[in-house]
């Protein structure tokens, strides 16, 4: 389970995120919505232990991320893309994270399967195009066999065919008892796969709950987005990070 | 354990990055070239009959009188093992930077750079056995039977040591920036300018004395070279090779509390 517990964050005066709380169950896929620059992925990343709140607490089980051994063990994550050095190829980079968490080599060649880059393995990461990326961090982020996951604009990139893929996955891991956390600025989109909701906009929780909960009352996807998060002209400051 | 899987994956990254061989293939061949370069010319001289028209009489000498380019390739080993860590892909592929994965895959921030000062340390130990040893090599082969001097062997060894020693302590007071700077570009420039082309450290010394206790003009003595090959003035030795390591620990310190401390 993933708690998120009043976290607050400022970047000088400004504040990014305003006591932000919500959890992410097991067996459930739980979408993480909001408008760019809302502050998902600064949420995401204090989650993951790469930035600090200024108050609040982020936790995975109970502990705070980075007192976890071996973290790809219980949690695989991404965040912008691939996480890849370019001028390395996917196999050289899984490889290096498969040895930092002391995860057995043959696993290297699994997740590559898993994600449809068999047979990009030996190609550089500089050649690759957007969605390939997002799967070689997809990648990295099933190497461990963690029970939790934690995607930031998983879908972003991603062919017909990749979305439809990546929903199989992401529904059979929570089916099996995992933990889904994944970030979107698109309701259509995250309501195909998520079973909860979590909206945030400018920094701030406007509403947590099952999809066709937060969701009742409006006549469309779009409706509910705009009226949870107060921007009715349609245009979102794009702001992200 | 945990030390041991981190520094594990830190030798394996460097190893598959191919700009880490630039830097390793930089110290090899730049000095081999000025090695041969030299030794030809020793040859030259001796041949002739005339020792006086050069500075060395032996292959160590005339070998050793390339080390100090070696530098280079020590500064950008020291660069990259961290500064790759910030280099962004295109925007077209995400824009992320490997730092991420490194420290959401590391338990620890701390054990990370104890495990990349120890790549450092290993790659250009490593890069400079290689290079020491195959100076000397190539610079006996080109001189050959004309040699007129022969360096003891424990004036060797501790010429060789520390010339390593130079080379390690430049390369961690690289990495050491280079953590604070959160990219490659600038450090590299900065640094392999000073290391080869117009040292700024030499040139302050012009305004202060004080410029001689800046961690390259301290050490350089490390390198063994005949006083009347270099810049006179400045520490000794000893007390030199004290102050560059003193100059290298506090950077690789502050470097770690900021690494420790600052968001990703």
């Amino acid at each position: 389970m993933l708690t998120i517990d009043g976290l607050t964050k400022r970047h000088g005066s400004r504040t990014v995120l305003a006591n932000v709380t919500f959890q992410a169950l097991p067996g459930r896929v739980t979408g993480f919505l909001g408008p760019n620059g809302a502050g998902k992925s600064s949420t995401l990343r204090i989650l993951l232990g790469l930035d600090r709140p200024a108050s609040g607490a982020a936790l995975v089980d109970g502990r705070p991320y980075r007192n976890l051994r071996d973290p790809l063990r219980t949690v695989g994550s991404m965040l912008d893309g691939s996480g890849a050095h370019r001028s390395r190829t996917a196999l050289n980079h899984l490889a290096w994270v498969a040895r930092s968490n002391g995860i057995p080599k043959r696993r290297v060649s699994d997740v590559l399967e898993q994600v449809g880059l068999a047979d990009a393995g030996r190609t550089r990461v500089s050649k690759f195009s957007l969605g390939m990326g997002q799967r070689l961090g997809l990648a990295s982020a099933l190497l461990g066999e963690p029970g939790a996951l934690v995607l930031d604009e998983p879908v972003n990139g991603l062919d017909p065919e990749g979305i439809r893929w990546i929903r199989g996955l992401l529904r059979g891991h929570a089916d099996a008892g995992g933990t889904v956390l994944l970030s979107s600025h698109l309701i259509s989109e995250v309501a195909e796969i998520a079973d909860d909701l979590v909206v945030i906009t400018a920094g701030r929780i406007v509403k947590t709950g099952p999809v066709a909960e937060v969701t009742a009352g409006y006549a469309t996807l779009e409706d509910a987005f705009f009226g949870l998060t107060g921007d009715a002209s349609g245009t979102t400051p794009g702001a992200a990070r | 354990m945990t030390l041991l899987r981190a520094l594990s994956a830190e030798l394996r990254k460097a190893a598959t990055l191919p700009g880490i061989w630039v830097g390793v293939g930089v110290m090899i061949v730049a000095s081999a070239a000025l090695t041969a370069y030299n030794a030809s010319m020793v040859r030259g001289a001796l041949a002739a009959g005339r020792p006086e028209d050069t500075a060395f009489g032996s292959a160590f000498d005339a070998a050793f009188a390339a080390v100090p380019l070696g530098t280079v390739g020590a500064v950008v080993i020291g660069v990259l093992v961290i500064g790759s860590e910030y280099t962004a892909n295109s925007p077209d592929a995400g824009g992320g930077r490997q730092i991420t994965t490194t420290l959401t895959v590391a338990s620890g921030r701390v054990r990370v750079l104890a495990a990349k000062v120890l790549t450092v340390t290993f790659l250009v130990a490593t890069a400079a056995a290689v290079t020491l040893a195959g100076t000397v090599a190539l610079a006996a082969v080109v001189i050959g039977g004309h040699a007129t001097e022969v360096v003891a062997v424990d004036t060797a060894l501790a010429r060789s040591g520390g010339t390593t020693l130079y080379w390690i302590l430049t390369a961690l007071i690289a990495f050491a920036i280079t953590v604070l700077a959160r990219s490659a570009v600038i450090p590299l420039l900065v640094l392999i300018v000073n290391s080869s082309l117009v040292s700024v450290s030499l040139l302050l010394t012009n305004l202060t004395p004080l410029a001689h206790w800046l961690p390259d003009l301290a050490g350089r003595r490390l390198f063994g070279l005949p006083e009347d090959f270099t810049v006179p003035g400045g520490l000794e030795l000893v007390p030199g090779a004290i102050v560059m390591g003193a100059w290298t620990l506090a950077l690789l310190l502050i470097a770690g509390i900021v690494f420790h401390r600052r968001d990703a």
